[in-house]
């Protein structure tokens, strides 16, 4: 067991092998998402069985879905919406909700107050109701599908890098940077983030698994992922009837979430610890 | 529902079902069956199996526990207002009607004793003596006026205002006897007012929430969106219901519901969808229902749009459309095929030598290259609301995909579908329920007046054989334009109405009694009323 | 200190209030845009024009959406939640038992999820890096990567359908015995427990290794201070206030978030009617809805700063 106190220098930048698998698992499921529409055995919305919730075969590797359409080309096209879409709304979440965290907790006062209470009133509305009108005064497409998550996630990214923020803004350096007369994005960039660049990233990894399930359920309020695609919560949503047969159409894509959110997560953990421990 | 005759689908079991309900006799069924390939031996468990439950002698007492699929806080106690299945059956549990339809579909009297009229436009409704209400009150023809012309009034809200509305007048002529009088002569007035909408309430009622009725069950508690609990009826005319008490309350999520079905919680998990059908039939001690009354799932095309507006696109389209496809694959068999027009085979006015387009995607090629469209994407809107049009569509795109024609599928959100997209989209899918004659069907959706006509279909000789077929009592001739009819919609207009499809209820074998009816699953409805546990 | 504190929660009420008529209003402009309205929903299929107008003037839906609004936020000043739309049965009578259920829910599932979550993010961040904190983190991730109602389903295949132990339903009114409360209640609490506990262990690991590495508990450590005694002493006093945010955000989940779960088992609650109110555009109760989620999220996060500034007195 070693902490960062004890740790020679020179280890700061290993690179654990936990850290190697995760960024393996997602370096393949990215590359499976590039090249998705030429490694598809068959066409996602073609019925090549005639039974549903088909086993593994040697004709359909991961079996059918409950119309009997092939799985595996189904997960190999899901995984271009699971993988870009809840990365790129993760980062919308994550960036700029820990910008405006840290930002109002250096600033303080009104700026603090306002932008506080805007975000909590924007985290007190029903999204199933902001979903539905986005729906209707703006229709469906990706960027929209990558906004609406991002900015249900927002408040809460805000909120945890806000109160990480104003527990470091208390520390004597901060109040000699100031003292020194440095700007405010200097201070947020270059005193703040170093110092709670561990937590931040843990919240990016949690925020990430929960945007992922969370598509799943916007495509059902009709934004997004539209037929014959879809993302991998809404497959195994769809073949949830398989359940009591363990039906590989939906304990499959179930795999294929949590290898992917594991992965992310062990990632961040194990960053070399350059990278996620600046303040050491 | 464990057979073990191969070949034998779900839908050949519907078509021995209508076949026994249009009255074919057991001769005829033995060839039917042959011609399916059933050996004669195993003709009788098929047929033991269709009409079931006749021979079993009720038991009293229990408390019967169901589950529908959707509530809310809309649910009501008021018929003229229902509008989910949810409602119908709580209204069946409560209320009576002049006049039910029988598991064959004929027309049987309830509270009345008669409805008969010489000319087909003023109607004498003799209603039986000494039926009383929840609260003691006596039935009278009062209450039969009151209950028929809320109908016509709009603040009431009710779901059959458009029916209602050739209803000129209602008087009551004495304590037991209504008159009704017809725009135009109606011959099916009988059967329009077996529909769950035309329940017979106490005269003067504003407050529905007490369900004071004349039905088999009083209500005990309603809470909307939660549940409501409903006890035996002692002082009922038909002479008492089997069970104790009845519970009845939604579970919309269809796993949950067969779960709560198989874990014991509940004897009858209402209208689940097929891919659950395999888990209930793996576990000994539950059994399917099937019912195909017609309700059905189509394409809308609108003539009046583009590209509906060229002819071939809409023709193109009836070849394109996998109607086998979607029996097995969407439907796991529980459909059958339908040949463009709303009349399903349930009915005896079904014309059965109207046969359904094959699926051709060469021919529907030709025709999308004549109406140049080969190329383009067509937007087509979709969603959960609509049973099964998500797959369908995506059915659809497939086929299209296969010949060059791009469908440019958009999932729109169920909540507001009706409102929004139903009718209005160039292309799009509707759902409609079944209705029990073809005048309501054709009025309602394809009339050039009609208020859901869902393709904007319009014929001036449609609606003079419409009128003509209506004040006809005479059965041939009406099944004759009425068969014609058909074959116009099929042809003509743009709604493409791949299969009828069958309602599946999954009960528990304690659950004894329960028939189909075509009004609806769940014995349309009103299976509290009927049906006995078995201890 | 403790008048800064009162002089916080009296700033808060006060923004709290100001924050309701935000959420207020962008309800109401949110409820006004979506298509159609509560006459058409309710006639469905079978709304025809003159229909629609008929049943609007009956419902009193024909004056100015806006007026409506009015009204409805001056009678909730007096403490009136208004009357539904839709079955004219004051809305506070629908909310009430439904709210109760919500709220015991959410209490049970907090006696739960917060000392397991805070005992399991703890103990990682102390023996961060070994296998256990690994298996911790694999393990957790690994929950809340399946989806809810999976979980929901999976639980209710074994427990009730194959192993028949627990009822697959869990209608909060059939309570007559404790046996009764703890059948009932099981799944529901193991299904939300699996999906808010996540965040709480992650950020609570990652806010107590951010302050086991300031340098005074590093002097700590180095001036011979046990591990769990520099942990348990100097770190986590410091991490309090983001580990307070955490479950303050977690926890809000409880209680406008459970559709999945109350529609699963049938559990009578309160997200479940703001869905119902939605779908047909009863506007008092979505309104009375979404005022009770967001005072139930604001008085968590002003719980959450109060905890934080209780913890850190510099924070000011």
């Amino acid at each position: 067991m070693t902490t960062s106190t004890t740790m020679p220098r020179g280890a700061r930048y290993r690179f654990s092998w936990i850290g190697m698998i995760g960024f393996a698992i997602i370096l393949f499921w990215a590359i499976i998402a590039f090249l998705a529409p030429h490694i598809i055995p068959y066409p996602v919305g073609e019925i090549v069985d005639e039974d549903y919730f088909g086993p593994m075969s040697s004709k359909l590797l991961l079996g059918s879905d409950y119309l009997g359409r092939d799985m595996l080309s189904r997960i190999i096209m899901g995984a271009r919406y699971t993988v870009g879409i809840s990365l790129a709304a993760v980062c919308l979440a994550c960036f700029s909700g820990a910008a405006f965290g840290m930002a109002a907790a250096v600033i303080g006062g009104w700026f603090d107050t306002i932008l506080s209470r805007f975000l909590d009133a924007l985290n007190s509305i029903p999204s199933k109701l902001s979903g539905l009108v986005i729906a209707a005064a703006v229709g469906s497409s990706l960027p929209v599908l990558i906004i609406m998550l991002g900015v249900i996630y927002i408040p809460g990214a805000y909120r945890f890098a806000r109160s990480l923020a104003v527990n470091v803004n208390t520390m004597d350096y901060i109040t000699v940077a100031r003292t020194r007369g440095e700007g405010i994005p200097y201070v947020v960039f270059s005193e703040i983030l170093p110092n709670i660049i561990g937590p931040l990233l843990a919240d990016f990894g949690i925020r990430f698994v929960f945007i992922v399930l969370l598509l799943s359920g916007l495509s059902f309020l009709g934004l997004g992922v539209q037929p014959p695609y879809a993302d991998w919560g809404a497959l195994v949503h769809e073949n949830i009837g398989g359940l009591p047969f363990g039906a590989p159409a939906v304990i499959v894509p179930s795999l294929a979430i949590a290898s992917l959110t594991i992965s992310v997560n062990l990632l961040i953990d194990n960053l070399p610890k350059k990278i996620r421990d600046r303040s050491a | 529902m464990n057979n073990k005759i191969t070949n034998w689908t779900a839908s050949d079991d519907a078509m021995i079902e209508n076949a026994i309900r249009r009255g074919a006799s057991r001769r005829e069924l033995l060839t039917m069956m042959l011609a399916g390939g059933v050996a004669a031996s195993m003709g009788s468990l098929v047929l033991g199996r269709a009409s079931n439950a006749v021979a079993a002698t009720p038991k009293s007492g229990g408390n019967l526990k169901a589950a529908g699929w959707s509530s809310s806080t809309a649910d009501t106690l008021d018929p003229a207002k229902a509008s989910l299945s949810t409602d119908y059956v709580r209204c069946c549990a409560l209320y009576n009607r002049l006049t039910f339809l029988d598991q064959a579909g004929t027309v049987q009297m309830e509270l009345a004793e008669s409805v008969k009229s010489g000319d087909a436009k003023v109607w004498t409704v003799k209603l039986r003596s000494g039926v009383t209400f929840h609260d003691g009150k006596q039935l009278t023809a009062k209450d039969v006026v009151f209950s028929l012309k809320r109908h016509l009034d709009p603040a009431v809200g009710s779901k059959v205002n458009a029916i209602a509305k050739q209803i000129t007048e209602v008087k009551d002529l004495d304590s037991l006897t209504v008159e009704i009088t017809l725009a135009n002569p109606n011959a099916d007035l009988p059967t329009i007012l077996s529909q769950h909408h035309f329940m017979i309430v106490q005269d003067g009622t504003t407050d529905f929430s007490r369900g004071i009725g004349t039905g088999a069950f009083k209500m005990e508690t309603f809470q909307p969106g939660v549940k409501s609990i409903f006890t035996k009826n002692p002082n009922y005319f038909k002479g008492g219901a089997h069970v104790d008490s009845f519970e009845f309350f939604a579970i919309s999520d269809d796993n949950a519901r067969v779960n709560a079905l198989l874990s014991g919680d509940i004897h009858l998990a209402a209208s689940i969808k097929p891919r659950s059908m395999k888990l209930v039939e793996s576990q000994p001690g539950f059994a399917l229902s099937q019912t195909t009354s017609g309700n059905y799932t189509d394409l809308n095309i609108r003539l009046d749009l583009a590209p509906g507006d060229k002819a071939d696109f809409v023709t193109g389209m009836k070849y394109l459309i996998n109607r086998q496809q979607i029996q097995k694959s969407v439907l796991r068999g529980l459909a059958e095929i339908a040949n463009d027009q709303p009349v399903s085979p349930a009915s005896h006015y079904h014309n059965a030598d109207l046969k359904p387009k094959g699926y051709d995607p060469d021919k529907a090629k030709f025709h999308f290259q004549k109406a140049g469209l080969i190329g383009q994407s067509i937007p087509m809107i979709t969603s959960e609301a609509p049973t099964s049009a998500v797959e369908m569509a995506t059915i659809v795109q497939q086929s299209g995909s296969e010949i060059g024609m791009k469908f440019d599928v958009q999932r729109v959100p169920s909540d507001g579908y009706w409102s929004n997209y139903w009718l209005k989209a160039p292309v799009h899918f509707g759902n409609i329920n079944p209705r029990p004659t073809p005048d309501i069907l054709f009025s309602l959706l394809y009339a050039s007046n009609a208020p859901w006509n869902e393709s904007q279909y319009k014929s001036e000789k449609f609606d003079k054989m419409l009128v003509e077929a209506r004040g006809l009592l005479d059965e041939n001739k009406r099944k004759e334009i009425y068969n014609q009819m058909q074959v116009m919609i099929s042809e003509e207009a743009g709604t493409v109405i791949p299969v009828y499809i069958s309602n599946v209820d999954a009960i528990s074998a304690k659950l004894k009694g329960l028939e189909a009816n075509p009004l609806g699953g769940m014995m349309g409805y009103a299976f509290a009323e009927y049906v006995w546990l078995d201890a | 200190m403790s008048t800064y504190v009162l002089g916080l929660i009296t700033n808060r009420l006060g923004s709290a209030a100001l924050t309701l008529l935000i959420v207020s209003f962008a309800v109401f402009f949110a409820t006004a845009m979506l298509p159609g309205d509560t006459a058409t929903i309710l006639l469905g299929q079978a709304a025809t024009p003159e229909a629609v107008a008929g049943l609007r003037a009956a419902m009193h839906l024909d004056e100015p959406a806006f007026f409506r609004f009015a009204r409805w936020l001056f009678g909730l000043l007096q403490g009136d939640f208004g009357t539904s739309y839709v079955n004219n049965v004051p809305v506070a009578e629908l909310i009430g038992a439904r709210f109760v259920n919500t709220m015991r829910l959410a209490g049970i599932v907090t006696l739960f999820a917060v000392p397991l979550s805070l005992t399991l993010g703890i103990t990682a961040a102390m023996f961060r890096g070994s296998v256990y904190d690994r298996v911790v983190t694999i393990l957790t991730i690994g929950v809340i990567s399946v989806p809810e109602f999976m979980i929901a389903t999976s639980a209710v295949l074994l427990f009730s359908v194959y192993l028949k132990w627990l009822p697959a339903l869990s209608f909060a009114t059939d309570v007559d015995s404790f046996w009764q409360v703890l059948k009932i209640y099981a799944m529901p609490v193991i299904t939300l427990t699996f999906v808010v506990s996540a965040q709480m262990i992650r950020m609570t690991r990652a806010a107590v290794i951010d302050t086991i590495k300031t340098p005074y508990v590093e002097a700590a450590i180095l001036k011979g201070a046990s591990r769990r005694r520099a942990v348990l002493i100097h770190a986590l006093p410091n991490a309090v206030g983001p580990i307070a945010n955490a479950i303050a955000l977690s926890l809000s989940y409880l209680v406008g978030g459970v559709i999945i779960v109350e529609t699963i088992f049938n559990y009578p609650g309160i997200a479940k009617l703001m869905v119902d109110g939605v779908s047909t555009r009863d506007l008092p109760l979505i309104q009375s809805c979404a005022i009770i989620f967001c005072v139930g999220y604001l008085a968590l996060i002003t719980f959450a700063d109060v905890v934080a500034i209780l913890a850190n007195p510099r924070v000011r």
